[in-house]
């Protein structure tokens, strides 16, 4: 069996949502952040798979996947930056106790 | 004849350097307030005299000028004095009255504070019916009219420390005023009908629709009835006597009161482009004069005797206008004003004197007060239509133009009213100057105050003469009363007279001889005899009358005042609920919006749970919302 | 160049007094009175140099958005030129007599000539987005007077005085926006359009916007309830200027706005605008009767006589026309009078109560005299200015098309205004001193001087009509002309 273009992309669903799954119901931040790490990934392996499956001499995908792997480690370092903040306020992490937006 | 713009402008410069004046100095600049009337009467003479040379001419007018003060849109505005008998005339009274009660008034309010403030309002007053009878268009007359309002609601409510004082004069103020909305509500219809005001083009041939005339006639009697205290809109007058004496006698003798029957008589041609209007007049005439006279013989105060008196004789000048007779009711105003002014000047020294309003705390006035007794006495005599006084001749005329208009039922109340107006005259003279004396310490009045009585009983007593020649300078017909005429009225008037000297002369009298009864045995059976007479008129005519004018006068004070202090009450209860409408409802709806807002407000908040999950999940939501709709379009 | 500088002197003014720090509070008030009487001159001389028979005049004209067509267009007829002098003349009287506020002066009086810069340019803009600019921008400086130098509810009062005016506004903006979009119209240019020919159903809506923006601001029945509460919540300067000026914008507009570029929809609206008139008329006068609070009363007061010039401008003929604009000029001078009085009252009584305040006349002659004085302008006594415009607007009106008992009702409005002014006079001014009134002082120079040009110029325009109806009539009788004499 040919591991072909919908393999990969059917793959990067799963992970998507997977990860949306997680980002909604974690109640840890540490865990959310890292589901949003995972629906990132997820991102960028379809990217990849399009890239090289759909136009393989122009490698538009892979710049863009690197790009996005950049941007991504930038932001899970403010992230977790963040998490370790407010745990010092607040002692603990979880989600659903900070509702100071609340209208 | 520049000089005419004078006569009402040195009165109201008198006003205008008075009022601003501290109390201190205005109360001693007096002499202005006097030297601008003064002086206003002089050049009112010299006016006079060129007219009567006119006349000798054949010309009406002796001067006209007027000066544009207003434009807008069509409309031009003037300004005007007019210079003709009757204007003429009118100056002579409103001036020679004026004088004369300015005078008097020095001596009357000579230890009041606020003299000088009350010669500053009077001076004003005097200013703006000059110019009143100085007019030449409608809407001037009615600017005057106006102020002339003003005046009299400072003048009634003079001593407004009291409360009887501020609410009269307010009660004048709005009972006049429901008049001149009448009024004005007629100049724009005279506006609308002949785009002018001025007298020349109003009343100068112009043919008037029947329709129009009758609504612009109709409005300005209404008008008229409330400036010259017309039944119903009379209610005001009585009340009025809450202000100083010589105010009333010139503004409800002799000036304002006269404005209204002035009014309709220069509107005459109007009234008589109409048919209707006349009867109208003619009708309220009749109605005030008999209703005053009746109301006047039940008072026990003597200025509100006068008062009604003169709501009973404005009557009678209504009537004569309401058959076209034009100068038998001017010539009636001209006369009334000089003996009612006497009549209430001498009123005001016997209130001095006496120390009250009430006639029958009074009595024997005459022993004391010589020269007032006499003054006063023309003053009666003539208002009771006596001859060879003027007010005879005056009323005279009135009777003669009825009959000779065929108006036998007018005549028959006009009659009836003489007959009324003679008793209550006798009643006042016994009650106030007969009998035993009441009140201590009576003495005559000061000089400032005799004079003028004196000058106006002396033109009361020569007046009636000049009929023929009044009649024939405004009118361009006069003449003398026909001799039965003048025994008609003449035995009418005796009669009341008698009548009332029977029951009010006498009855002192009567008490006055229990003494002598009761040492002149033979004398007792006629005495008693007499007694009983006297019981049985008192029984008959007396009770009956009493009982019949006091009803009048608690319906004329329960109903029809009732109606103005009930319609007072009313507008106050619907002006509060109007505040209450206003606050609740309409701004209800306003607040409610802002209530509806809020709490949609905090309804639609709560999408915002500040929980970072939660809005993502909307956000995921509507992410997959948006791609399904973007596949479904694209299929 | 002058009406540029009727408009922006005022804005510079503020902008410098705000700038002052609060240590230099004297340096504040001096400055912002030198600027405002500047104002005054200016305006005078804008008075003197107008030519009465010439239509609109110092014309300016310049291009501000020219893509969208936008102008920067000043022009002054002869009721704008009544007007800009009513606003300068009261703002200048404003505050002098507003001199001893204590609380963050400078703030209070820059805020004052910023509100002047709206009123002078409402008047004089011939462009509709300068206009609305103008419009709007009295909003503002209002609401902060009346929010923070106002009395107990001026919170409620200034947001509601804000967001009411707003709520019309809103709606004029819309009918702005229309009258560009239309293809006959496709300016903002108050002249060009007044002289396109729009079709009549198209004008209908317009003008129902219009309405809505004009009419909460003059304000007419049933959008006036904004108008007592805003009055008695606020400074005495912020009442002055309100009443004087601010409700005139609204009927300025049907003048100006409504009437010349929406002939056929006035026709359509004038029963409607009628009927409110009268009514406006006697129900201002009805809640006046009503009222206990002083400021309560002369603030309903205002409802009654605006409906007069409403009156005047319903009737759509010349002689209505001018009488309206003398309402409108009249009012302005003699409730500025009385607002001023009143406060005055107030500073030394402490009290705005009528029940608690009785006898002025016996302990302060002077203010007892012109508060008498002022009233009895406000009842529309012939002689004084306010008979003027109340006479020719009834005048105008009868000879109009509406249904003549519209004016007959409004006449009895004159009776009622009597009554409840006479009403207050008979408590306030006569009777015994009551406990409040005893040992106040009489008035000072410095308000004599705020009060006597008022009652001046109330005697001068009352006893000859001319001197106030000699720039009104002119521009009456163009705009009757245009709108078909009703």
């Amino acid at each position: 069996m040919t591991v072909g273009l919908p393999h990969f992309m059917a793959l990067s669903a799963v992970l998507f949502s997977v990860g949306l799954y997680g980002v909604l119901t974690r109640k840890s931040t540490i865990m959310a952040l890292m589901c949003l790490e995972l629906m990132a990934n997820a991102v960028n392996i379809n990217l990849v798979a399009i890239s090289r499956f759909v136009t393989p001499a122009e490698m538009t995908g892979q710049f863009f996947a690197v790009f996005s792997m950049v941007v991504s480690a930038a932001e899970i370092g403010l992230g977790l930056a963040l998490v370790i903040a407010i745990y010092r306020r607040r002692k603990t992490v979880e989600l659903g106790a900070m509702e100071e937006l609340k209208g | 004849m520049g000089y005419v713009v004078l006569i009402p402008l040195l009165p109201a410069i008198a006003f205008a350097a008075l009022a601003p004046l501290p109390r201190s100095v205005r109360n001693r600049a007096l002499g202005v307030a006097v030297a601008a009337v003064a002086t206003s009467l002089a050049l009112s003479v010299a006016a006079f005299l060129a007219v009567t040379t006119e006349a000798g001419h054949g010309a009406d007018v002796a001067y006209h000028a007027s000066v544009v003060f207003a434009h807008a849109g069509s409309a031009e505005l003037g300004f005007g004095l007019l210079v003709d008998p009757v204007s003429a005339v009118m100056l002579l009274v409103v001036t020679v009255v004026g004088l004369g009660v300015q005078v008097y008034s020095l001596g009357y309010m000579h230890r009041d504070e606020r003299r000088g403030w009350y010669f500053a309002v009077l001076s004003l007053f005097t200013a703006a019916m000059l110019t009143l009878v100085l007019a030449d268009n409608f809407l001037q007359l009615y600017l005057a009219w106006e102020i002339m309002g003003l005046c009299s609601y400072l003048l009634i409510g003079f001593w407004h420390e009291q409360e009887a004082p501020r609410r009269a004069s307010i009660k004048a103020f709005l009972t006049t005023r429901v008049g001149d909305a009448g009024f004005a509500v007629g100049l724009l219809i005279m506006y609308a009908t002949t785009g002018s005001f001025a007298y020349d083009t109003v009343l100068g041939g112009l043919a008037w629709a029947p329709g129009a005339a009758t609504a612009v006639a109709l409005l300005f009697l209404f008008g008229a009835m409330g400036k010259s205290a017309q039944f119903p809109l009379h209610v005001w007058l009585p009340d009025a006597m809450a202000g100083p004496t010589p105010a009333s006698a010139l503004i409800h003798a002799a000036t304002m009161v006269a404005a209204g029957v002035y009014l309709v008589a220069r509107a005459l041609p109007i009234f008589e482009a109409s048919g209707v209007a006349l009867t109208v007049t003619l009708v309220v005439g009749s109605v005030t004069a008999l209703l005053g006279g009746l109301l006047a013989a039940v008072q026990h105060d003597i200025k509100k005797v006068l008062a009604y008196s003169t709501i009973s004789q404005l009557g009678y000048m209504f009537m004569a206008l309401g058959v076209g007779g034009f100068a038998a009711g001017m010539f009636h105003l001209v006369t009334h004003a000089f003996f009612k002014s006497l009549l209430f000047l001498g009123a005001g020294v016997i209130i001095h004197a006496a120390h009250t309003q009430d006639m029958r705390e009074m009595g024997g006035l005459a022993r004391h007060l010589p020269v007032t007794t006499g003054t006063f006495t023309i003053g009666a005599l003539a208002l009771a239509g006596i001859a060879p006084l003027s007010g005879f001749f005056s009323k005279d005329e009135i009777l003669t133009v009825l009959l000779h208009e065929h108006q036998y039922v007018a005549f028959g109340v006009a009659i009836a009213a003489a007959f009324v107006t003679a008793l209550y005259v006798a009643r006042l003279w016994f009650r106030v100057f007969t009998g035993p004396v009441q009140s201590e310490g009576l003495r005559e009045g000061h000089a400032e105050m005799l004079a003028p009585m004196v000058v106006l009983a002396a033109i009361t007593v020569a007046l009636g003469f000049a009929s023929p020649a009044f009649g024939e300078f405004v009118a361009h017909h006069g003449e003398w009363p026909a001799p039965l005429m003048a025994l008609t009225s003449t035995g009418v008037a005796v009669g009341g007279l008698l009548l009332g000297w029977f029951i009010f002369g006498r009855r002192s009298r009567v008490l006055n001889t229990r003494v002598i009864k009761q040492r002149t045995g033979p004398l007792y059976d006629v005495l008693v005899q007499k007694y009983y007479l006297d019981l049985t008129y008192d029984y008959f005519i007396v009770q009956p009358y009493a009982r019949l004018a006091s009803g009048l006068w608690r319906f004329d004070a329960g109903v029809i005042d009732g109606v103005v202090n009930g319609a007072g009450a009313l507008w106050r209860q619907v002006a509060r609920l109007g505040a209450l409408v206003d606050a609740r409802a309409i701004d209800g709806v306003v607040n409610g919006v802002g209530t509806a807002v809020r709490s949609a407000g905090d309804r639609v908040r709560r999408i915002q749970v500040g929980r970072v999950q939660v809005y993502q999940g909307l956000m995921a939501g509507a992410l997959l919302l948006l791609m399904t709709w973007v596949i479904v379009k694209g299929a | 160049m002058l009406l540029s500088a009727i408009v922006f002197l005022p804005l510079i003014g503020a902008a410098v007094v705000a700038m002052l720090p609060a240590s230099r509070a004297n340096g504040a008030r001096w400055l912002a009175a030198l600027v405002a009487a500047a104002d005054l001159v200016l305006a005078t001389v804008l008075v003197v140099r107008f030519d009465v028979g010439a239509g609109f005049q110092f014309v300016e004209m310049a291009e501000w958005v020219g893509q969208v067509g936008i102008g920067y267009h000043l022009g002054a007829d002869g009721i704008s030129v009544s007007m800009v002098f009513l606003s300068a003349l009261l703002t200048f009287l404003a505050i002098v007599a507003s001199w001893r506020i204590e609380k963050r002066p400078g703030a209070f009086f820059a805020l004052l000539l910023l509100l002047e810069v709206g009123m002078n340019g409402v008047f004089l803009a011939l462009d509709f987005v300068l206009f609305y600019v103008f419009w709007e921008l009295v909003l503002v400086p209002m609401y902060f007077l009346i929010g923070t130098w106002g009395g107990p509810r001026r919170e409620y009062a200034a947001l509601k005085f804000f967001l009411y005016t707003l709520f019309g506004s809103v709606f004029m903006l819309v009918g702005i926006v229309a009258l560009y979009l239309h293809p006959a119209g496709g300016t903002f240019d108050l002249l060009v359009l007044a002289e396109a020919g729009l079709p009549a159903s198209f004008q209908w809506w317009v003008f129902a916007a219009f309405f809505l923006g004009f009419a909460v601001k003059v304000p007419v029945f049933p959008l006036h309830t904004w108008l007592p509460d805003a009055h008695v919540e606020a400074p005495t300067a912020a009442s002055v200027l309100l009443a004087g000026v601010l409700l005139k914008m609204g009927t300025y507009g049907f003048i100006r706005i409504a009437m010349p570029i929406l002939p056929d929809a006035f026709a359509a609206w004038q029963p409607a605008l009628a009927a409110l008139a009268a009514i406006s008329i006697v129900y201002g006068a009805a809640l006046a009767f009503a009222q206990t609070d002083l400021k309560k009363l002369v603030a309903y007061s205002s409802v009654s006589h605006m409906g007069f010039a409403m009156l005047g401008i319903a009737a759509g003929t010349a002689e209505g026309i001018a009488g309206s604009v003398a309402v409108m000029f009249s009012h302005g001078v003699v409730t500025g009078m009385l607002f001023l009085l009143v406060g005055m009252v107030y500073e030394r009584t402490h009290t705005r109560m009528i029940a608690d305040v009785s006898g002025l006349s016996a302990r302060v002659p002077v203010a007892a005299g012109l508060l008498a004085f002022a009233s009895f302008a406000s009842l529309g006594l012939p002689g004084l200015s306010g008979f003027v415009g109340e006479f020719l607007s009834l005048l105008g009106a009868w000879g109009s098309t509406m249904w003549p008992g519209w004016v007959v009702i409004a006449a009895v409005g004159v009776l009622l205004a009597a009554a409840y002014m006479l009403w207050m006079v008979q408590r306030v001014v006569l009777g015994v001193p009551s406990t409040a009134v005893e040992g106040i002082d009489d008035l000072s120079g410095r308000e004599l001087f705020a009060l006597v040009p008022l009652a001046v110029l109330t005697l001068v325009v009352g006893v000859w009509w001319d001197s106030l109806l000699r720039f009104v009539d002119p521009a009456a009788r163009a705009l009757a002309a245009v709108v078909g004499g009703g």
